[in-house]
């Protein structure tokens, strides 16, 4: 069955188009992806997310049992911050990638992609056997609000909420007296924040948030946009760009993973040895050098040869221009400014290697 | 007389509209271009070209996903709409006047006919 959050008939009434998304009916868009793109880039935009999964773990060995599963280092995580991790199998491939929060002494808050919310779950649920600790899945209790662009913080200010806040950090905060947990990330490489809000307050809250944020031209926006938003910042869609056969250093997130890292975590031998002696596959960004669209499963070639494959791809309303991202074979000539080449019904086009991300992340603004 | 009482559609939401010098116009019903939303791609055949009913001839893609276009009889094309590859986002403006598709001269019998829908009927049809 499909599941619908909180505010499902709120976009409805907004004109939204529904689709299946995860299991879940969601918007795709209010009027145009290209606009409500344009709208975050530009002002501000209200993105429900409240199928994203929140699990709360808590307990004596919380710290512990969270070094275990991540390969990130939890102890270097203080209060009231976040970090971005992976959660890893045995092999080092990626059973999901979340953000935990330090919300307590010994207290936690990961969320996760909806999509993965009962994996992760069991997977962690089977980790917990040695550990003094209790993995609370509240997925059904919260409602996630997103609220991303430049003019974010202006907006969260106007509402009451203490927008001293540095990004990947958490607090608890209130807005239209309504009490929430103000985390400043978020998915589309603009400063912004997300309002963890229980489930009754949820259609009030939004509400709110679209009639303060007339002022700065506040748009609903589905989750079209916000596909093509995370694909300029080259963020991760896991089951697109991230899988349970691909490691977190094959996905180019090294930059995420400690070199040292003390206490042994599941997948730590692969994702050492990869660390120090490269891998097979890497993640790049491509920018099309025609007007041609790289999708999701099409197959890039360079000499003649396949040497991977589309996983995500798209069109980029800022650059004008179509990008993608590919995994392909880890070999010299395919660097940065290589030219490979996409088939796309049967016909190969060129494609530009190029760094990523492929618009620059915003900083928070401070105010 | 508007442009839609003079057409026929496909179930596959394109329309054939037959012109004043033997040729028929085809593209994407206005219902079609609703649906796949911002129009940023589209790829037409050369002119000369013969296609079957039912056949691709083209491609349109929007910013979610690329989409077949069937024609809805067989034909030789005659001729194609440049600027509505060079604009693609007109198709979603206008798909019937300055986003048609392409002419073609019908090479096909009149049964081809039989399973296109008035307008109307189309529309019922989606509902």
């Amino acid at each position: 069955m499909t599941k619908e959050t909180f505010l499902h008939d709120k976009h409805v009434q907004l004109g939204a188009r529904m689709v299946d998304f995860a299991g879940w009916h969601m918007p795709v868009q209010y009027t145009s992806i290209i606009e409500e793109h344009k709208t975050v880039r530009e002002n501000v935009g209200l993105f429900d997310v409240s199928h994203m999964g929140e699990v709360f773990v808590s307990g004596k060995d919380s710290l512990e049992f969270l070094n275990k599963i991540v390969p990130q280092d939890i102890s270097k995580l203080h209060y009231e911050k976040a970090v971005y991790c992976q959660l890893t199998n045995k092999k080092g491939g990626l059973i999901d990638d979340l953000i935990i929060y330090k919300t307590g002494l010994t207290e936690y808050l990961i969320i996760c992609n909806a999509s993965r919310i009962d994996e992760d779950v069991n997977w962690m649920v089977r980790n917990a056997k040695d550990f003094d600790v209790k993995i609370d899945n509240r997925s059904h209790n919260y409602s996630l609000l997103a609220i991303q662009g430049p003019k974010a913080a202006e907006l969260m200010k106007k509402m009451g909420i203490n927008t001293e806040q540095n990004s990947f950090s958490i607090r608890p905060g209130t807005a239209a007296g309504i009490k929430l947990l103000v985390s400043r990330t978020g998915y589309t490489g603009e400063d912004g924040f997300e309002l963890l809000v229980e489930n009754e307050f949820s259609e009030e809250l939004f509400d709110k948030i679209l009639e303060e944020g007339a002022a700065f031209g506040i748009k609903p926006i589905g989750l079209g946009a916000r596909d093509t938003l995370r694909l300029e910042a080259a963020l991760h869609l896991y089951g697109n760009d991230l899988d349970e056969n691909t490691t977190p250093v094959e996905a180019g997130l090294s930059w995420s993973i400690p070199k040292e890292k003390a206490t042994d975590y599941n997948g730590k031998e692969v994702i050492t040895s990869q660390l120090k002696n490269d891998v097979e596959k890497q993640l790049v960004g491509l920018v099309m050098q025609d007007k041609n669209i790289a999708r999701h499963g099409y197959d890039v070639y360079f000499n003649g040869d396949k040497i991977g494959v589309i996983t995500s791809g798209g069109i980029s309303p800022v650059l004008n221009a179509n990008i993608a991202l590919a995994y392909v074979k880890n070999i010299e000539e395919i660097c940065t400014g290589a030219i490979v080449q996409v088939m796309i019904r049967e016909k190969l086009h060129d494609a530009k290697i190029v760094k990523r991300p492929f618009v620059q992340k915003h900083n928070i603004v401070k105010i | 007389m508007s442009i839609t009482e003079k057409i026929l559609c496909s179930k596959t939401h394109e329309y054939i509209l037959e012109n004043s010098d033997n040729t028929f116009t085809i593209g994407l019903t206005d219902y079609a271009v609703e649906q796949l939303g911002d129009i940023v791609f589209l790829e037409l055949p050369e002119v000369g070209v013969e296609f079957k009913k039912n056949e691709t001839f083209a491609t349109v893609e929007s910013v979610k996903a690329a989409s077949e276009i069937y024609m809805p009889v067989s034909g030789k094309i005659t001729e194609v709409n440049d600027a509505v590859v060079e604009s693609p986002e007109t198709l979603n403006e206008d798909s019937y006047e300055a986003g048609w598709l392409v002419k073609i001269e019908k090479t096909g019998d009149e049964s081809e006919l039989n399973d296109l829908m008035e307008y109307e009927d189309y529309k019922e049809e989606l509902e």
